[in-house]
């Protein structure tokens, strides 16, 4: 049996009065893409965020790998290799594609200075063009150009292969194809199940239910703040998880007007 | 010449690629260019200009100005800025005199109180901005009503007896020598030194690479475990410090301290730092384009005087010079976006 990666148990996350998250579980395991969905507001960025370290939940456990571990901070879940692609883009325009991969991670030399350490410019050029390459998208981008420069599918490539890059367990995908072209998608498609053939796990979110049936393996529902349906791919169809997300029975909608 | 363009051209992202359209495009080469202009323009309409003593004039001066728009332009690009450097820039030096003249105190100790009151307003500032989240704009307006008012009150508006004990500090911060027949202060060595400083943190140092990435986008850079909050107090301490020395800088080099030192600092050096061409929206800063753009406003207000344009229509011009040099920047930035 394949182990789990990362367990979340009865996660709850309040702003106010709002309760974006009551007693969230889910289970996430080596090498599988994990498709999570719901209607605006259900709180699928709100969990993503908690094990991410943007804010700490207000109960809950996280286990890692079978252990039980505190995210206080991003860099927290960074280092406990859970990498995150936001829904509100992760790059910073005005820096070259290279130093947004290094991002937090800078190669430097003289360490002992801290902050003040000068980068490794030659290592950073290097490490980001083979990157690039590895990802197959060195041909079109050049390591120093400036992410103000790219498209969106572009740069949201480059947010994928950075959460890659640093051999994540888990990259957390919030909406990744969102704004894209049809043939970006497809290319952030494609990179989803090449991703998780290297074996990371993947957490996707998104709206677009034609997509979770191409790259997922299973399915995950969410409404107002809880886990309402999980199910595999193969055991399930288009319509029944339409239905879960709605909370109406549709398919039995459609059976009725058929049978008219 | 040759020299200066080939420092700018290092200082570009990718020299390599596409070079000398990158290089012609990047703001502080427009910079650079437009000063060149306005040197030729004033020399040759007024021959005094490139005087010995006018140079030294405008040397004197500019370090004064030029430190404080170092720190400015590191703020500007983690997307902030602080409109209280005028006024620290008054109140260090008044408060450092008061405590030698009417204390008693030994002016090293004095000036090691001036260091932390400096580092007190920079980190209030930076503080309330982070954590309280109120734009930097409001905070350090506020902050500069504080710290003038503070100046007024503790000095109750009058300048302090001139200073005129040259001791080994006024040595350090204002002393001067002479290069042929130029004069120049030892500010000058403060503000190369701070200069090449503030180039290596902006362009080669892991600081310069999280501040340029808050400014750009501040999500994306916390996100990856950026520490931006420290980053930016840190930024506003270094300002707030920096103040405080030009404006010590200032009373020992003219031998005195006025309440109302500083008064309007703040804007001039936003426009010797936007001029040059680091964005106001933050995540694009040049120390560069800053030290071009000190040197563009000092040659003005220094020409503009000299070809004789009447002194009340003298920010007329100062004025029209900055915007055209914004327009300038908007144009080439536009070109550049997706070129
Ligand atoms: N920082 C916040 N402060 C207050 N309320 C918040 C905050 N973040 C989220 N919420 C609320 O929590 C609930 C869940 O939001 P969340 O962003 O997790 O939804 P989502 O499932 O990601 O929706 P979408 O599909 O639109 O992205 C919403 O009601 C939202 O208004
Ligand atoms: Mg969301």
């Amino acid at each position: 049996m394949m182990q789990d990666v990362l367990r979340l148990q009865n996660l709850q996350k309040s702003f106010g009065s709002v309760r974006a998250l009551k007693n969230a579980s889910l289970t996430l395991r080596e090498g599988e893409v994990v498709a999570l969905l719901g209607d605006n507001g259900a709180g699928k960025s709100t969990l993503i965020k908690a094990i991410s370290g943007v804010f700490p939940v207000d109960r809950g456990d996280i286990f890692v790998r079978g252990e039980k571990v505190s995210i206080r901070s991003t860099r927290d879940a960074m280092d406990l290799g859970i990498e995150t692609i936001h829904q509100d883009t992760s790059l910073a325009p005005d820096l070259s594609i290279a130093r947004n991969l290094f991002l937090g991670r800078e190669p430097v030399n003289f360490g002992w200075l801290g902050v003040f350490a000068p980068l490794d410019l030659a290592k950073l050029r290097k490490a980001a063009s083979e990157l690039l390459k590895r990802v197959g998208i060195s041909k079109k981008l050049d390591a120093d150009a400036l992410v103000s420069t790219l498209s969106g599918g572009e740069r949201q490539s480059i947010a994928i292969s950075r959460a890659m890059q640093f051999a994540a367990k888990v990259i957390i995908l919030d909406e990744p194809t969102n704004n894209l072209g049809v043939e970006e998608t497809h290319g952030v498609l494609r990179f989803v199940k090449e991703v998780r053939d290297a074996g990371h796990s993947v957490l996707l979110i998104t709206h677009n239910i034609h997509h979770v049936f191409q790259v997922a393996d299973r399915i995950v529902v969410m409404r107002r703040g809880e886990i309402v349906a999980e199910q595999t791919v193969a055991d399930t169809d288009l319509l029944t998880v339409e239905s879960i997300i709605t909370g109406a029975d549709m398919s039995a909608l459609l059976k009725e007007a058929r049978a008219k | 010449m040759v020299q200066a363009v080939m420092t700018i051209a290092a200082e570009d992202e990718a020299p390599r690629v596409k070079g000398r359209s990158r290089l012609m495009r990047s703001p502080q080469f427009s910079s650079f260019v437009i000063l060149i202009i306005l040197l030729a323009v004033f020399a040759v309409a007024d021959a005094n200009f490139l005087s010995p003593l006018n140079i030294s004039n405008m040397m004197a001066f500019l370090p004064e100005l030029g430190i404080i728009a170092l720190g400015m332009t590191l703020l500007l690009t983690a997307g902030e800025f602080d409109l209280s450097v005028g006024a620290v820039f008054g109140l260090a030096p008044v408060v450092v005199m008061l405590l030698v003249q009417n204390g008693g105190v030994d002016i090293g100790v004095a000036l090691l109180a001036g260091l932390v009151l400096c580092i007190s307003i920079g980190a209030i500032n930076g503080l309330i901005v982070t954590k309280i989240g109120i734009s930097s704009f409001l905070v350090t307006l506020s902050m500069l009503l504080v710290v003038r008012g503070a100046a007024l009150y503790i000095t109750q508006g009058f300048p302090l007896k001139s200073w005129d004990q040259p001791g080994f500090f006024v040595t350090l911060l204002a002393g001067s020598f002479n290069i042929g027949s130029f004069r120049f202060y030892t500010s000058l060595w403060w503000f190369i030194g701070l200069s090449l400083f503030a180039i290596y943190i902006l362009r080669y140092a892991k600081l310069g690479n999280w501040i340029s990435a808050i400014g750009s986008n501040r999500n994306a850079a916390v996100a990856r475990g950026v520490p931006a909050d420290t980053v930016k107090i840190w930024l506003f301490i270094a300002t707030s410090v920096l103040a405080g020395l030009a404006g010590m800088i200032s009373a020992f080099r003219i031998s005195a301290a006025s309440p109302v030192a500083g008064t309007g600092y703040e804007l001039e050096v936003i426009a010797m730092v936007v001029v040059g061409g680091t964005a106001l929206t933050g995540g694009r800063g040049t120390i560069l384009g800053t030290i071009v753009g000190a040197l563009m406003l000092r040659a003005i207000r220094n020409g503009i005087v000299l070809i004789g344009v009447p002194g009340l229509a003298y920010n007329i011009f100062v004025g029209l010079i900055i915007l055209a040099m914004l327009i300038l920047h908007a144009l080439l930035q536009k070109n550049a976006a997706r070129g």
